[in-house]
């Protein structure tokens, strides 16, 4: 005899949970499957979560979640060999409630969030992968989903499957509901995670108790690639991060181990590190795609959300994660009354994300990234253009200004054709913008 | 970038990794010969960040048991030549930060 739920949810990200957590608080069956051995375990993202989207999903959730610090300065770093110039911001306000973004460990801040899922009635599932989608005739050609299948081989029926399984993203392509992508549609990123003291750490970075920094970098970061570097302050890590298009490190034989470690070994960042210990290495990809490579979101019985829905927008995508998931179970909830789930009824779950902010931004996203697709080097030039251009600002030498301004002027004009230089910037402020 | 070279070659990034192996692999190369003559650059012996690819006697050899579970070498593959799949529920990469 095979249980049966009202709902499935594959995935117990921020996506997953969120949906799950909604239903469940919508007196919904609900089972969570993961399939790590807890929620978490197989998850890296940059390094922060975003308060506001949080709290739409859980209010005040700082008083409870374990989150690392509170981030109140935030700058990003035109890097280049042995320079850098840095563009920053610190607002102590973002140290109060309701803040802004915190600093946060996937396997516990994760775990927490199915949690409270579990708490609200939902049934979580670790060390169940789901491989295949169960099928029912629904008349003379349509089909619905009814279920999954696990790895196992056991079966698990529900009147609808929710999909937050994350990047790859392989039931929503098996489901025909999303197409496959290719490597210009991934960003790939590998990470470090450092240890050090809290007093250290706190001093080095010149932080307050709980507070936290994040830094963004571009140029010597990805070698040539587009792509970012970051750094995230922990309690008592360091997460450091780099990457960028699958593509371009396919084309220019890059292998992202050795970017990193190219990164940690610079001059400002190894300084950054000193004395901490490495303690874990991890990888991880983006689907980058853009608005057109955005999946169906329903099918009769399936709906998909969070990175396997591509809701991705600049460095955002575990909050819009996150809100899909929430808007999902919503229309869930909705079609429970209804007592139907054919795809017409859950179409609500699609008008919301249509609606949404975010697809918005990830609508106009569109146009950056067919840009870098065919300027790749835009960062790198532009970095190296400010670097330059700031050694030369900095440097006491013996000229008049005039003659300074001459030759910074020259130093514009001698890299590229202006009216580049002036679009690679235009697109570099929409790209750098969001960290 | 001495230096750097070394470390590429002496370093080992699994030493940072909790990694539960399963004995069922879960990485197949299609078609062996594409790989030796169609595919010139082998990008899956450098866009993997764990290094499961190696190229060796003619052909492309998998250490799964390697593997983080990035997915990068499904689209990486320039000829679509791999079949990743998730290892068993409960298997693979365990991340502890």
């Amino acid at each position: 005899m095979s249980e049966r739920y009202d709902a499935i949810v594959v995935g117990a990200g921020p996506a997953g949970s969120a949906a799950a957590l909604t239903m469940a608080q919508n007196n919904i069956s609900v089972l969570l499957l993961e399939r790590g051995q807890y929620p978490g375990s197989k998850n890296m993202y940059g390094g922060n979560i975003y308060s506001l989207p949080t709290a739409q999903i859980i209010p005040a959730f700082w008083e409870k979640a374990p989150w690392e610090r509170k981030i109140v300065t935030e700058e990003i770093w035109f890097l280049n060999r042995d320079s850098a110039v840095k563009a920053g911001f610190t607002g102590l306000r973002f140290g109060k409630a309701p803040y802004n973004k915190f600093s946060a460990l996937r396997p516990k801040f994760d775990s927490w969030f199915a949690n409270e899922a579990v708490r609200a009635g939902a049934i979580l599932r670790c060390n169940a992968l789901a491989i295949d989608l169960i099928w029912d005739k629904i008349g003379l050609v349509a089909k619905k989903v009814d279920g999954i299948i696990l790895d196992s081989g056991e079966e698990i029926r529900a009147d609808v499957v929710v999909l937050a399984e994350g990047a790859l993203a392989f039931l929503a392509q098996k489901a025909g509901l999303r197409k496959p992508l290719m490597a210009h549609s991934y960003t790939h990123y590998v990470k470090q995670v450092f240890g050090l003291p809290r007093e250290k750490l706190e001093s080095r970075f010149n932080l307050e108790k709980d507070e936290g920094t994040a830094i963004g970098m571009v140029g010597f970061a990805t070698a040539g690639m587009i792509g970012k570097g970051g750094l995230w302050t922990n309690k008592e890590t360091i997460g450091i991060s780099t990457g960028g298009y699958l593509s371009q490190m396919v084309t220019k034989g890059l292998s992202p181990l050795h970017l990193l470690n190219r990164l940690t070994s610079h001059p400002l960042i190894k300084r950054l590190l000193e004395d901490a210990e490495l303690l874990e290495y991890k990888s991880h990809m983006v689907p980058k795609g853009g608005y057109q490579k955005i999946p169906a979101l329903i099918d009769h019985g399936i709906m998909v959300c969070g990175d396997a829905a591509m809701m991705i927008s600049g460095r955002r995508g575990t909050d819009l994660a996150m809100l899909s998931g929430k808007a999902a179970g919503e229309s869930v909830a909705e079609a429970h009354a209804k007592g139907s789930y054919t795809k017409d009824i859950l179409q609500t779950y699609e008008n919301k994300i249509n609606h949404s902010f975010f697809l918005q931004d990830i609508r106009n996203g569109k146009a950056s990234k067919l840009y870098y697709e065919h300027h790749p080097d835009s960062d790198y030039l532009l970095t190296k253009l400010i670097n330059e251009l700031a050694y030369k600002f900095f440097s006491v030498e013996l000229k008049s200004n005039t003659e300074l301004m001459q030759d910074m002027k020259e130093i514009v004009i001698n890299l590229q054709p202006m009216d580049k230089t002036l679009k690679d910037l235009y697109h570099g402020i929409f790209n750098w913008g969001v960290f | 970038m001495d230096n750097d070279l070394q470390r590429k070659n002496e370093e080992n990034p699994l030493n940072f990794v909790k990694i539960v192996p399963d004995d069922q692999p879960h990485i197949w190369i299609l078609n062996d010969n594409l790989c030796l003559t169609e595919c010139e650059n082998k990008p899956c012996t450098y866009v993997c960040p764990s290094r499961v690819y190696y190229w060796e006697d003619q052909s492309i050899k998998i250490l799964h048991t390697r593997c983080i579970e990035c997915g990068a070498c499904i689209w990486g593959c320039p000829y679509e030549n791999i079949n990743w799949n998730y290892p068993r529920g409960g298997y693979g990469i365990c991340y502890q930060y």
